[in-house]
């Protein structure tokens, strides 16, 4: 077994996952992150969507808004898609992987509304979309400053030296996180989530939100 | 605020703040290069390889600071390895050498494929999300 | 006294304030996708500051980034626009027409000799060469195919790598052949996603 530069982070770590120079680890929290991020892709597999009723002004007439067919495959897809890389984003002991597995999420996202035909999903799908891409912007350079200061990107060194990374790396990548994540910006998610085709379309919230938490856990050990 | 068209505006505003913010910490403060860096880069002029060049004898053993070199045992070995063609381009010519190879190494990178591997298993499952939102899109608008 | 990073870095933040303000200021769809585009080139200048092997591999991810998100908004451009139709006709270069197909034959040759990300760049060009001169009807199921298969397999040699790592040759071969199957099929298939209206 390697040696690792400290041997916990936020609690005993449970399970240490090698991939060569990026070391995943399970500690308490990120272990419960990760089961979370399970359970709502499993919701996402088996269950069926919702189907939002419509009722039309002035009469007693009902209408559903199914998502069938093909569309139902992508958005399920996309959504599955998007735990898998919720799931790698809370357990990565990296901070250039996990900077990259936020940029994956933001593109799900993209991709779990990008098929509603409404015009105001798709407007707000591509405005979202453009701050994502934005966002790649202080999601990289935090990681790279990070890197030239320190000569490290791994977690586990960075909190062994603690505090070591520079603090405007620490904000650049919070930063970054928000336009990923889109929690500021109430308008945009109340217009993604008025898309039809309820548990993908919270997957949304469910990644933004485990984001955030391991974002803020990054933040504080490093 | 409330309006979505001003999204990229208000977001753009965070971002010019903070980078502002950083601009006048860096001019006060400046961020120190530390110069114990994983996977150093040096350059050798005399090297047939020269821009990509990252030492190593094929199928030898090559010097590479990785992170956590107990990881991957036969570290600097796809780095050195070089294609019989490549190889006898190398030795041949001393300006040859940028043609050769065109990957930094040998015939993959080792750094983005076997160190840091899951980066690149990242990367490339984002170009495959987005292939799929585009050619979905694309194909649903064909069969209209 | 400052050092060489310091600066660099100094003038690559205003290189990023400078990108934010202009998508700040712009109002118009399109120029707001290509300005977040070009800022991405920024955030590479910030990779490229660290000057070490490892920073070359660190741009290669946040290039293809980039390039994907810009793939996936593009297309929900001409879908919020209903542009699903060439406005003018489709592009047409006499020299396509009357090509000979060696030249596409020697561009994948090449690419396949460079083998690799690179050699698969080349060959795609190739492809592309190929298939806008010939207005061919090829078959998109299968060239998809061969990429998901060259995907999976790069991945198992990802997995040779970090499992067995003694038998890291024959990865290197997998990966590498892999590589160049994809990118010379994603290639092609990106470059004739808008050509003609039967493709």
């Amino acid at each position: 077994m390697f040696e690792l530069a400290s041997s916990s982070i936020g609690g005993q770590a449970l399970f240490v996952l090698p991939f060569g120079d990026i070391v995943a680890y399970f500690s308490p929290f990120t272990a419960a992150l990760f089961l979370f991020a399970l359970i709502f892709t499993l919701v996402c597999i088996y269950s069926r969507p919702e189907k939002s009723m419509d009722i039309v002004f002035g009469t007693d007439a009902l209408y559903a808004k199914e998502v069938t067919g093909k569309d139902l495959h992508f958005r399920r897809f996309m959504a599955i898609a998007c735990g898998i890389a919720t799931m790698g984003a809370v357990t990565s002991g990296d901070v250039f992987n996990f900077t990259l597995f936020v940029s994956m999420v933001g593109v799900c996202i993209i991709g779990i509304t990008a098929s509603v035909k409404n015009s105001q999903v798709q407007n707000t799908a591509f405005n979202y979309g453009i701050v994502a891409m934005l966002a790649t912007i202080p999601l990289f350079g935090a990681a790279a400053i990070t890197l030239a200061a320190t000569g490290t990107l791994s977690i586990w060194e960075l909190s062994a030296m603690a505090p070591a990374m520079p603090w405007i790396a620490r904000a650049l990548i919070l930063v970054g996180v928000m336009g990923e994540g889109m929690a500021p910006f109430y308008v945009a998610k109340a217009e993604l989530t008025r898309a039809p085709g309820a548990p993908y379309v919270l997957m949304i919230h469910v990644s933004s939100l485990l984001m955030f938490l391991r974002v803020v856990e990054i933040i504080l050990t490093v | 605020m409330s309006d979505i068209d001003n999204l990229i505006a208000l977001y753009s505003v965070i971002v010019i703040a903070l980078a502002a913010i950083a601009l006048i910490s860096f001019i006060a403060v400046p961020i120190g290069y530390e110069d114990t860096q994983i996977y150093p880069k040096n350059i050798n002029t005399s090297s047939s390889l020269n821009p990509y060049d990252r030492g190593g004898e094929p199928f030898g053993t090559t010097e590479v600071m990785a992170q956590y070199p107990q990881n991957s045992p036969n570290l600097g070995s796809v780095t050195a390895y070089l294609t019989p063609l490549s190889a006898l381009m190398a030795v041949s010519n001393l300006y040859l050498g940028t043609t050769i190879v065109s990957h930094p190494g040998g015939i993959i990178d080792e750094i983005l494929y076997n160190t840091r591997g899951m980066d690149t298993i990242v990367e490339t499952s984002i170009l495959f999300t987005a292939f799929a939102i585009a050619s979905f899109l694309y194909r649903r608008e064909e069969e209209k | 006294m400052m050092d060489e990073y310091a600066i660099g870095l100094i003038v690559a933040f205003v290189a990023i304030v400078i990108t934010f303000v202009a998508a700040f200021r712009e109002k118009n769809d399109i120029h707001r996708l290509i300005i977040a585009d070009l800022g991405e080139v920024s955030a590479l200048a910030v990779i490229a500051l660290i000057a070490t092997d490892l920073a070359e591999a660190l741009i290669i991810p946040g290039l293809v980034v980039g390039i994907s998100e810009l793939l996936a908004l593009s297309e929900i451009y001409l879908v919020r626009e209903h542009l699903n139709r060439p406005v003018q006709q489709p592009f047409r270069i006499e020299v396509l027409d009357t090509a000979p197909t060696i030249i596409a034959v020697i561009l994948v040759g090449y690419g396949i000799v460079l083998s690799g990300f690179t050699g698969g760049a080349v060959a795609g060009t190739g492809m592309i060469f190929y298939l806008m001169g010939k207005k061919q009807t090829e078959r998109f199921a299968l060239v998809e195919t061969v990429s998901g298969y060259a995907w999976a397999l790069w991945i198992v040699a990802f997995f040779i790598f970090m499992v067995v790592p003694e038998y890291w040759f024959f990865a290197v071969m997998l990966a590498g052949g892999a590589i160049l199957a994809k990118v010379t099929a994603k290639m092609s298939l990106i470059g004739t996603m808008r050509g003609e209206k039967d493709v």
